[in-house]
């Protein structure tokens, strides 16, 4: 049986949008607090590489699915402490964090590549599966990742923009000096932003290894990292919007996918391009938008403190 | 590239003995040995020569990058007193050829193409024509008559393997169609789990694939209780106890066997070796759901194909309908990397 376009691009969207949802979200929190994480892409392939391993070693997906998240959590406090406490260049460690994750997550990885693993267990509600357009793909048939996707995004919202903590990570964002006048410390906030984040960026790269492919191969995550960056532009560092983006961008990749599986007419290296074109139109039309999303100080080390 | 600490040399003394080694050889990889595929397949060859012949020295390094560090790499091994080396990644040719150019006594088997020299041989497995009876086997067993073919970049070898996947499927059920998803890459996991689900999605009950590890395709496919036929190894059926057909894996150890005992012999000399099923290229065993009659089918097929049956001989059209071969006409063996069309019943677009 044939599926239907667009419910075969609405389940390669959400499996695919998965791990970009997360990595987004997490470096949308970083951002808010004024840091911007070049090294994500050396995050997620730290957690693809550490959870196979540990999912691996401990014959149990979850306990890779631990380890993957405190692996980001601590390759995001190590980048907190280069340009925190250091006050290092951000765009500079990023890049430097990013060649770190290739190199880590290399030499992790290396003993287990070929390892046979339990992937995390996939569930879907029997009334759905029930469903002879749902039966036939793979809608629904989730792990514990993609369900608490949305919910998670939801939770980020909420942490950022209806709690007093969020409001203290967002005024770091604009103006550490105000954050700071008003009995904050950037520092403090900026590194709790960066632990959240890092978390959520291991999960990221976990989903990748331990769900979608059940392998572990070297830069395995193929730019992922930097298209979350893009999608933390495009959606404004709202990660409400974050769920429309991976979606988008997830879409993109599973309708040029979906495209050459129905015999399309169109060249497979065009199709193939068109999810970076997509995010460089995206990127285009957003552009005179940016300014006034933007946190304010994005980027810029807060001397203030001392 | 410095910054790439994958590159972990293992230096396996197999033959461990007080005495000096009577042949030690280097052999670099593009990847990881455990990938369940290509890299693999040389590195379980070698270790067989190690254990047959004795007093050979294994030094190998995994995660060679096919750039100039590679050359790095070589000149270690030669440093160590490697006396035969196996660059073994497509990649590696302008590397291992420089590192040949300056160690004329040091002899290198270079699994590609291009012209050997006095101390540079070259091989591969011809497996576009043992696809044939992967073909027999994927014609056999689907029921909606819609294979599908997860490919890395469509390259002139590929290419040819996907054409003979189908004839050999057309020869059994003419109603066969193989469905191609290119992902750009050899290694894009994510998207090889994506173009897995897109051809399940539009009905297709059997995938093959030709990117480097087939794990990802094959245990997306099993997952979903479809069937696989894998490739590059003949290890990977242990990721589908229940959807493997059967696959094709590279047997390099008779060959390498031969170039040892001739470099021990002082007698190597680099030629240009091409062997198909029967020589380099196996075919896996079934798996537990394929009917007798199937792998007798298949069998056939492949013994066929060892005997020097080849699909590819004219008249022969594409999936436009033009003509590609006339009556009588041809490709051998020597071509299988000009393939630039689709042979009819195939779904897809080379360029």
């Amino acid at each position: 049986m044939t599926t239907p376009l667009a419910l075969g691009v609405l389940a390669g969207a959400v499996l695919s949008g998965t791990s970009l949802l997360y990595a987004t979200l997490g470096e949308t929190i970083v951002e808010r607090a004024g840091i911007v994480n070049l090294g994500l892409e050396g995050i997620l392939l730290v957690g693809a590489s550490v959870g196979f391993a540990a999912a691996s070693a401990s014959g149990s997906p979850w306990r890779g699915l631990l380890a993957a998240a405190v692996a980001g959590c601590l390759g995001n406090l190590l980048f907190g402490w280069l340009v925190v406490t250091r006050r290092a260049n951000q765009l500079a460690s990023g890049l430097a964090m990013m060649f770190f994750g290739f190199g880590l997550s290399a030499l992790v990885g290396a003993p287990y590549v070929g390892a046979l693993i339990t992937g995390l267990p996939k569930w879907r509600p029997a009334w759905l599966a029930a469903q002879p357009w749902v039966a036939s793909t793979t809608l629904f048939n989730y792990d514990l990742i993609t369900w608490l996707a949305l919910p998670v995004a939801v939770l980020v919202w909420w942490a950022l923009f209806r709690t007093r903590w969020g409001l203290g990570v967002r005024a770091t964002g604009e103006s550490p000096a105000a954050a700071f006048a008003s009995g904050r410390d950037p520092a403090v906030l900026q590194y709790q932003a960066l632990a959240a984040g890092g978390v959520l960026g291991g999960i990221a790269g976990a989903h990748l290894s331990l769900s979608l492919t059940l392998t572990w191969a070297e830069y395995m995550t193929g730019g992922r990292g930097f298209i979350a960056i893009a999608l933390v532009i495009f959606s404004k560092w709202n990660p409400l919007r974050a769920i429309a983006g991976a979606l988008l961008f997830g879409g993109a990749e599973a309708l040029q996918l979906q495209l050459q599986a129905r015999g399309s007419d169109i060249s497979p290296f065009l199709l193939e391009m068109s999810p970076y074109l997509l995010t460089l139109l995206v990127l285009l039309a957003w552009g005179g938008a940016r300014r006034l999303a933007a946190p304010a100080s994005l980027g810029r080390t807060f001397y203030g403190s001392d | 590239m410095n910054w790439k600490p994958g590159i972990i040399a293992l230096a396996c003394a197999l033959a461990a003995s007080a005495e000096p080694p009577k042949l030690v050889i280097g052999a670099i990889y593009v990847g990881s040995v455990n990938d369940y595929g290509y890299n693999r397949s040389f590195h379980d060859a070698l270790a067989q020569v190690a254990r047959d012949l004795p007093g050979v020295k294994l030094i190998e390094a995994e995660n060679v990058p096919e750039s100039a560090d590679a050359e790095r790499v070589l000149e270690g091994m030669v440093q160590q007193g490697a006396k035969l080396i196996f660059p073994t990644s497509f990649g590696h040719s302008d590397p291992a050829r420089h590192v040949a150019k300056r160690h004329r006594d040091v002899a290198f088997e270079y699994a590609g193409d291009g012209d050997p020299e006095k101390n540079f041989g070259i091989y591969f497995g011809s497996t576009q024509t043992a696809w044939y009876p992967m073909g027999v086997a994927a014609g056999r067993m689907t029921r909606s008559n819609k294979l599908g073919f997860v490919l890395g970049m469509p390259i002139g070898y590929a290419v040819g393997n996907v054409n003979a996947f189908e004839m050999g499927a057309r020869s059994v059920n003419p109603k066969a169609q193989t469905v191609v998803v290119v992902t750009g890459g050899w290694s894009d996991k994510a998207k090889e789990a994506g173009a897995a689900n897109a051809l399940l999605d539009q009905g297709c009950d059997v995938v093959a694939m030709h990117v480097d590890s087939p794990a990802t395709v094959i245990q997306t496919v099993e997952a979903r209780g479809a069937m696989s036929i894998g490739f590059q190894s003949l290890e990977a059926r242990a990721l589908a106890p229940k959807g493997w057909i059967t696959g094709l894996g590279f047997t390099w150890a008779p060959f390498f066997t031969s170039v040892a005992k001739s470099v021990m012999a002082g007698k190597f000399r680099g030629e240009a070796v091409y062997q198909g099923l029967g020589g380099m290229v196996a075919i896996a065993p079934f798996g537990p759901s394929v009917p007798p009659e199937v792998q007798k089918a298949v069998t056939e097929a492949a013994n066929k194909v060892a005997k020097g049956f080849s699909p590819f001989v004219g008249p022969l059209t594409d999936n436009t309908g033009k003509v590609v071969l006339p009556p009588g006409a041809s490709i051998g063996a020597d071509q299988m990397g000009g393939f630039n069309w689709y042979t009819q019943g195939v779904i897809g677009k080379v360029k």
